[in-house]
């Protein structure tokens, strides 16, 4: 048994390059939502004359449409994952079939019909984000599932998910330099004036949309050539009404659930904050800039939760963190309307983004170990040990919330800030008047603030904690040795 | 046994190297056919059409220059500073004399040196109040000479701004971002006068700022007017004519060399909204693959008196 346990499935560098696969992934998917706003706002039919109004709403409702879309094809997808039997596996065809029609849809994202007519305008951004939130699903949900598949060893295996999930959150931020070093190469090509008449088109954002398309491309082969599944997959079927059924029937995982769902409002802030970085820092290239303290701070934050998982529960270090994210953001807020919207800001600013930053370890962290929890009970409960239908059923929640975050964020900005969009060929970005400046800052802050605060309320409610916990992970652990199903997974 | 025949049917490494190289392929088309389709720069008669539209649109002869030959080589802004806002600024900078002179003064009178009290102690209003200063001024220089003199326009407004700056604060200091603050100030107000304004309200208070003004265009075409600009008529000119007739020092000063230049048109460009039309003709260079308006060819005082 103990030679089991500590016997190793995977080659070193299949860690690396399951790393390397998910970093491909979120280079695009990372990439492609707040600048494909951007694109569809600022650039995408500049100079047709569309009504600026209609054309705001609508970027909402797409967002909104898209992520719609995107929730059920999560479950359809996870349905047809679950039912895949390839000979490479059940996940990897996804990937490695599944990226190229991804990296294509994405780059037609950026190629805007040349029409004069409304309407036709309207129907093609919903066609096109929509084709791409379902081609992404069909493409990231099945690549973050390889994680469960990848070792039978579970150490090895989150060992491999821990290194995975750095790269995969290293590439989110990706495009951020894709777009950076594309402006470089095209203001040293073209010439400084020239560069800007072309951001004023847009055609940086096209650019640097191929080379993620082709990062993805490049990155997932690697995986897609090196990486094997080595769980066997089991036999049994799984249904959609099942998936949905699980999150709703278990209390605690349904809690787990709707603090995603509550909480959806936190996430605005990716949509501002390229503003932020060009009307604060004075340039969209420095988003990293702006999200790198950020970045830095999350890493910290998940080290931070590891440390207070030790002295709390899942459900304090949950609400404490809420607490403290909701202070952070609050404390951003005042000093940004203390100091203003001006360059005096930028230092404060940034080094507050760190602070701010440190509540999205738990995020990532805590309702993980929570959902594990919650199917510990409902084998407990049912006698069924189902991770697949939760992971599934949290990640409707995931989407359902996602939608409604890229909905609320694009109306925010373009239609409640008072957000006023270039009409002039070679300019990228208009001047906004002051107020519109403060409701960005408030996008940034104080809002999502609020949203912290609401998606700590269903965690109220969750009780796997304490004693009850104790008491099923032994019962649990009775039961398997009773039964003998930890031999048979060693074997 | 059964794994290496799975492995020997599907080829994995050579089904990665097909599709990097096939959808690196598919990227280059679509990016190239994007790129050459948007890109202002690469097509003529929009790059003449741009220019005249600029114009005609908001009376911005400023921005309208970014398509021209001036900003080939380097930021727009640049220029400007180079040859209009640092000789106004370092205007007695002397370097002969300052090598052999022991003074402490600074040279160029964008130091804090060259600060006053007005200067130290403006919240704003007295840098709002020299731009109203200079609006008419501004005026009157666009409507004698319009933009396509830029030399006449940027020696002569920056002049006067030294004159103003010096009558309402009291000193000499003087920055780049002054003069570029001012005279864009007084481009968009150019442009509302033509265009028109909607009220203003301010967000906190819901107090009225500004009312909504009737621009010079709806006062001549009526509420819902629509300006149009097309290309009528398209030439290609003889480059050697062209290349003997060109200023040289003026192309110097934008970092170009006659060689550079592969080829020129003409194009006639129409605007008009209603029964309204006016004709431009404006001349296009190529270099490279990139076309620029040669504002010293081209004509543009009718557009504005456009709305006469």
């Amino acid at each position: 048994m103990s030679d089991n346990k500590v016997k190793k499935y995977m080659k070193k560098s299949e860690i690396a390059t399951f790393g390397i696969g998910l970093f491909g992934v979120a280079l695009l998917t990372g990439w492609m939502p707040d600048y494909t706003a951007t694109y569809f706002a600022d650039f995408a039919f500049k100079g047709k004359g569309f009504d600026p109004n209609v054309m705001s709403n609508t970027i909402s409702m797409v967002f909104l449409v898209a992520g719609i879309v995107g929730a059920v094809c999560e479950l359809v997808i996870g349905y047809l994952v679950d039912n895949t039997r390839t000979k490479f596996g059940k996940v990897k065809p996804w990937v490695g079939f599944g990226v190229v029609p991804l990296a294509l849809i994405s780059m037609l994202v950026f190629v805007a019909p040349n029409t004069n007519n409304q309407t036709v305008a309207i129907v093609w951004m919903f066609v096109i984000y929509s084709l791409y939130t379902a081609f992404c699903c069909a493409v990231e949900s099945p690549a973050n599932c390889f994680g469960s598949l990848c070792s039978p060893n579970p150490a090895e295996r989150s060992s491999a998910i821990s290194i995975a999930s750095f790269l995969r959150s290293v590439g989110q931020s990706g495009g951020m330099v894709v777009i950076l070093v594309v402006g470089l190469i095209m203001k040293a090509a073209m010439g400084q004036q020239q560069f800007k008449n072309a951001e004023g088109q847009g055609l940086d954002l096209l650019i640097s949309t191929a080379v993620c398309a082709l990062g993805i491309i490049l990155f997932t082969m690697i995986f897609f050539v090196n990486n094997k599944e080595r769980v066997p997959f089991t036999q049994e079927k799984v249904s959609l009404k099942d998936a949905v059924k699980v999150v709703f029937t278990n209390k605690n995982l349904l809690m787990v659930s709707l603090t995603k769902l509550a909480g959806f409002g936190r996430g605005v802030y990716g949509t501002v904050s390229l503003y932020i970085a060009i009307y604060l820092l004075g340039s969209k290239d420095l988003k990293l800039g702006l999200l790198l303290p950020m970045g830095i701070g999350t890493a910290v934050g998940t080290l931070l939760v590891n440390i207070v998982l030790k002295k709390f529960s899942t459900k304090k270090t949950f609400i404490i963190f809420c607490l403290y994210g909701a202070s952070s953001l609050s404390i951003l807020f005042l000093v940004s309307k203390g100091i203003g919207f001006n360059k005096g800001l930028i230092i404060p600013f940034l080094i507050l983004n760190f602070f701010c930053g440190l509540q999205h370890g738990n995020t990532n962290v805590t309702p993980n170990i929570m959902i594990a929890d919650c199917v510990d009970e409902i084998e407990y409960k049912t006698g069924k040990r189902q991770e697949g239908l939760a992971y599934a059923g949290y990640g409707l929640f995931s989407k359902i919330a996602s939608a409604f975050t890229k909905a609320l964020g694009p109306w925010l900005l373009y239609t409640w800030s008072g957000y006023a969009v270039s009409t002039d060929a070679n300019v990228a970005y208009a001047t906004q008047t002051d107020a519109t400046l403060d409701k960005l800052l408030m996008i940034y802050t104080i809002i999502p603030a609020v949203f912290v605060v609401f998606q700590a309320v269903p965690i109220f409610f969750y009780d796997m904690v304490g004693e009850k916990k104790e008491k099923i992970t032994k019962e649990l652990i009775a039961r398997r040795e009773a039964n003998g199903t930890l031999k048979r997974e060693e074997a | 046994m059964a794994k290496n025949k799975t492995e020997k049917e599907f080829n994995f490494k050579l089904y990665a190297v097909i599709v990097f190289f096939g959808v690196l392929a598919a990227l280059i088309a679509i990016v190239y056919t994007t790129f050459t389709s948007r890109y202002t720069a690469f097509h003529p008669e929009e790059v003449a059409k741009t220019y005249v539209d600029t114009i005609v649109q908001t009376g911005d002869g400023y921005n309208a220059y970014k398509n021209s030959l001036l900003s080939k080589s380097r930021k727009y802004g640049d220029f400007i500073r180079e040859y209009y806002m640092y000789p106004v600024i370092d205007r007695d900078v002397n370097a002969e004399l300052d090598a052999v002179t022991d003074s402490d003064i600074p040279k160029g009178y964008n130091n804090d040196f060259y600060k006053g009290e007005k200067t130290l102690g403006d919240d704003g209003s007295l840098q709002g109040q020299l731009i109203d200063t200079m609006y008419p001024y501004y005026e009157e220089l666009i409507a004698e000479n319009g933009w396509d003199n830029y030399d006449l326009v940027f020696t002569s407004y920056f002049d006067k701004l030294v004159e103003e700056r010096k009558a309402l604060f009291g000193d000499d200091y003087m920055t780049d971002e002054i003069m570029f603050t001012a005279l864009e100030a007084n481009v968009r107000t150019y442009g509302e006068k033509l265009t028109g304004t909607e009220d203003e309200f301010d967000e906190n208070t819901g107090m009225q700022i500004s009312a909504k003004s009737e621009g010079a265009y709806e006062k001549a075409f009526g509420e819902g007017y629509r300006i149009v600009t097309e290309v009528k008529d398209e030439n290609d000119l003889d480059l050697e004519i062209y290349l003997a007739n060109v200023d040289e020092k003026a192309l110097e000063s934008y970092r170009i060399s006659k060689d550079d230049i592969s080829a020129v048109k003409e194009f006639v460009v129409k605007t008009s909204c209603g029964e309204k039309e006016a004709e431009v003709t404006v001349v296009a260079v190529q270099i490279g693959r990139s076309w620029y308006v040669d504002s010293a060819q081209t004509d543009t005082s009718a557009l504005y008196s456009f709305a006469e």
